[in-house]
């Protein structure tokens, strides 16, 4: 450089342009094909220029990058949302270590989408338990089966500007939190989300912010999230996931809920043969209902819900013919309802147990205490004929013993 | 072989055929029934993992009740024909001595009675366990096939049959299977092994222990004259189509019982088919973008001799001001600091624009702030002449 700078300007130009434009290719050959490879390891923030030099351009409203085909993406960060976010402390080169100084390096994508995916792999760097968790997810699925729209972590997550989920104490998030979850998953699964809107559940965590209220991913779970969408496995272990609160008797006093739901459905027909099928063969396809074929999925409403609530017998007997098409009015009564049968709710069936339950061990009561005297009388005879004879066994006639019988 | 060891025929091969009928049915009920009955148990588990899944195990449950009834069917068929064309006795019957001879058997084994009780063909605990069997068809036939026609069930019945049904039907199984492994393992198995029903057989000594007065009967002879042929055969002509007809009209009652319900649907759709699961809310829409910043209105070009106070500097803070002087390193704010330059070093070589780095930097076009060309040429004469103040 030095030797270059003394030459005359005329000559200088041309290869000074030349030296800088091979530096520039060659530093994004390197960052674009490694841009977030897990051995490019994040630098120290100390090493890497100060966020604020970035945010003197980007931090102004409404500045866009442009594609070929089109897209444009906002590339502003608000530094108040940044400065408050999850990610303050990172530095911007942390993530965008294919960035560096101005010009920036040209970027290939000709897609906005493109230009996300290139950030793709680059969060298990910091967030290794959460991407690996989602590698199993139903958007992985669909993402490596070709579906480029299936959400990667940016697409849920807003790097620069979203905070931590509120917690309390215990580590569980709060009622804000829940909403704001619903909120993520209704970029996408908006239609899903009215009718969940409309729900008990969703009004419980929407309108009431009731931290003990399910948010999608209290059902759904986070990264994890498994695909409801027709696997005979997910239908068979759904009721386990209302179970964790329907049967939690710390949640379900609070509103005089029963906790007997899960007892009480396991019991009936078709808890029975949907637990037997979770057991023995989880990939069964059944035609048993599920908690959500009665109570329905995202619209589920309080039982005495006069268009949906299932303690309404018009809306209970037209959910039973939904299966059983042949169902008259009598039908519905054969479900309890979830009540244990007792003299006000189901006697019939509560009798007929009580009498079992008295008949039961009367009679065996009755045998038992009739071997058991016949017991006796083989026992004590046995030690009496010992005795007189002072254990010689008696030749003629030869008595009953156990071991004449099967010659 | 002694006296007592002589064996003394009690049960035909029909009878005998029977009993192994109603074992397997029995056997295959009770097992298929109680694994339903308990599906959390770790045995049930086992059992029904082992047989195929629950839906096999609910075949083979129907499969043997089937097998159970028509069991059930041709013992009555039989049991007419010894009573009507063979006129034997109906030794089945209950009656007061039963409970004598059970008061008897009790207080003798309580060593209250010298002797037991001398009873008949058959005993007070034979009778019990057949009529327990009697009482447990009838009750297991009837919840079974409500069980099995909800549907129909209920448009005879309220609804609350179904599950008074099923819970009869379970109690009824608990009640027969442990009354079978108590008194019936008892007094064939534990007690003595009785080999009856393989062999038809028993021993002159297990009769006179149980059955010592069908003994009597036998030694003294008293068994029944035999029938003449015309006369049986006379019999048999009103007992056998009767007997067909009542048989043809108990096995369709059972077959129409056990396969005229469509209870439900067969598969429940999957979920994607009631909607779809993708659908993106309307996206927030780009922000359109804004005038660049950076440029301001062009500045006036100075006229005269060029230095930093006639206008040279006022080109610097309005083209490089926003970053050079606000962030550190090389600031353009007033003529020393741009002399000094930045961490580099000096940017300016007065009198040689040609080797000036602030220039050279600027030659690319990359830069993000740019001289417009007529303010350039100024700067690069400004930087030739000496780059004064």
């Amino acid at each position: 450089m030095v030797q270059l700078k003394r030459t005359h300007i005329s000559t200088l130009f041309p290869r000074l342009f030349l030296f800088i434009a091979l530096l520039i290719a060659a530093a994004f050959a390197l960052t674009s094909t490694l841009p977030a490879s897990a051995e490019n390891d994040v630098a120290p923030a100390a090493q890497l220029p100060d966020n604020t030099q970035c945010l003197l351009c980007h931090s102004a409203p409404g500045q866009t990058k442009e594609f070929s085909n089109g897209d444009a993406k906002s590339v502003t960060v608000d530094p108040q949302l940044f400065g408050e976010g999850a990610h303050a402390t990172v530095s911007c080169q942390s993530c965008h270590a294919n960035i560096s100084g101005y010009p920036h390096p040209e970027n290939t994508a000709t897609t906005g989408r493109e230009y996300t995916l290139q950030y793709k792999e680059l969060c298990q760097q910091c967030h290794t338990v959460q991407a690996n968790e989602l590698m199993d997810s139903a958007h992985t699925k669909l993402f490596e089966a070709g579906n480029l729209d299936a959400p990667t972590c940016a697409d849920c997550h807003n790097p620069h500007a979203d905070k931590p989920f509120d917690k309390v104490e215990d580590g569980s998030l709060t009622g804000a939190s829940h909403a704001r979850i619903a909120g993520i998953c209704a970029k996408c699964h908006s239609t899903i989300f009215e009718e969940y809107a409309t729900s008990v559940h969703g009004s419980g965590v929407l309108i009431d912010k009731n931290p003990d209220v399910p948010a999608c991913t209290d059902c759904h779970g986070v990264h994890t999230i498994s695909g409801p969408t027709g696997e005979a496995s997910f239908r068979l272990t759904s009721p386990n996931i209302c179970a964790k609160c329907h049967t939690d008797a710390a949640i379900m006093d609070k509103y005089g809920i029963s906790t007997q739901v899960m007892k009480t459905y396991i019991a009936d027909f078709h808890g029975t043969t949907v637990t037997l099928f979770e057991k023995v063969d989880p990939d069964q396809q059944t035609n048993m209902p599920v908690c959500f074929d009665c109570h329905g999925v995202h619209d589920i409403r309080r039982a005495d819900d006069p268009e949906k609530g299932l303690q309404v017998k018009e809306n209970l007997l037209s959910t039973c013919q939904r299966c059983h098409p042949d169902a008259t009015s009598n039908f519905p009564d054969s479900w309890l309802s979830h009540y244990i049968p007792s003299p006000d709710h189901a006697p019939l069936v509560y009798y007929v147990g009580l009498v079992y339950k008295i008949l039961i061990p009367l009679v065996l009561g009755a045998m038992a205490l009739f071997i058991l005297t016949d017991i006796y009388r083989k026992v004590s005879r046995k030690r009496k004929k010992n005795g007189n004879n002072g254990g010689i066994e008696e030749l003629q006639p030869p008595t009953p013993d156990f071991s004449q019988d099967s010659k | 072989m002694t006296e007592y060891q002589k064996e003394i025929m009690r049960f035909d091969k029909i009878r005998r055929i029977e009993h192994w009928l109603l074992f397997i049915s029995f056997t295959t009920l009770a097992i298929t029934g109680l694994v339903q009955k308990y599906p959390n148990n770790a045995v049930s588990l086992g059992i029904v993992t082992l047989l195929g899944g629950v839906q096999i195990v609910r075949i083979i449950h129907r499969i043997s009740a089937v097998m159970f009834v028509l069991e059930a069917i041709f013992h009555f068929a039989y049991m007419g024909y010894q009573l009507y064309v063979q006129r034997k006795k109906a030794t089945m019957i209950p009656g007061v001595k039963d409970v004598v001879d059970a008061v008897q058997a009790t207080s003798h084994n309580l060593g209250l009675r010298k002797n037991g009780p001398k009873m008949g063909r058959y005993n007070f605990s034979e009778k019990a366990e057949y009529l327990a069997v009697i009482w447990g068809l009838v009750m297991m036939g009837l919840t079974g096939l409500m069980l099995w026609n909800p549907i129909f069930t209920t448009k005879i019945l309220p609804g609350q049959f179904i599950p008074a049904a099923k819970v009869a039907h379970g109690l009824e199984a608990v009640l027969a299977v442990l009354a079978i492994l108590l008194w019936h393992f008892y007094h064939v198995h534990i007690k003595r092994w009785n080999w009856s029903m393989v062999k038809g057989t028993l021993t002159r000594e297990e009769m006179e222990e149980e059955h010592a007065l069908e003994l009597e009967e036998i030694e003294k002879g008293e068994v029944a004259a035999p029938i003449p042929p015309v006369v049986l055969s006379k019999r048999k002509k009103i007992y056998y189509p009767i007997a067909a007809i009542l048989m043809i009209v108990l096995v369709a009652g059972l077959y129409a019982f056990v396969t005229f319900e469509e209870t439900a649907i067969t598969t429940i759709p999957p979920l994607e088919e009631q909607g779809t699961i993708f659908v993106p809310q309307t996206p927030t829409p780009v922000p359109t973008k804004a005038p660049t910043a950076t440029p301001g209105p062009q500045a006036e070009l100075p006229a005269g001799p060029l230095t930093w106070e006639t206008g040279i500097g006022a080109m610097f803070e309005q083209r490089c001001g926003s970053c050079h002087g606000a962030m550190g390193g090389l600031s353009v704010k007033d003529y020393d600091s741009l002399m000094k330059g930045g961490k580099t070093g000096p940017v300016i070589t007065a009198g040689d624009a040609a080797n000036s780095p602030a220039l050279l930097k600027l030659a690319d076009g990359k830069h993000p702030g740019q001289f417009e060309p007529d303010e350039l040429e100024k700067i690069i004469e400004w930087s030739n002449a000496g780059a004064t103040q």
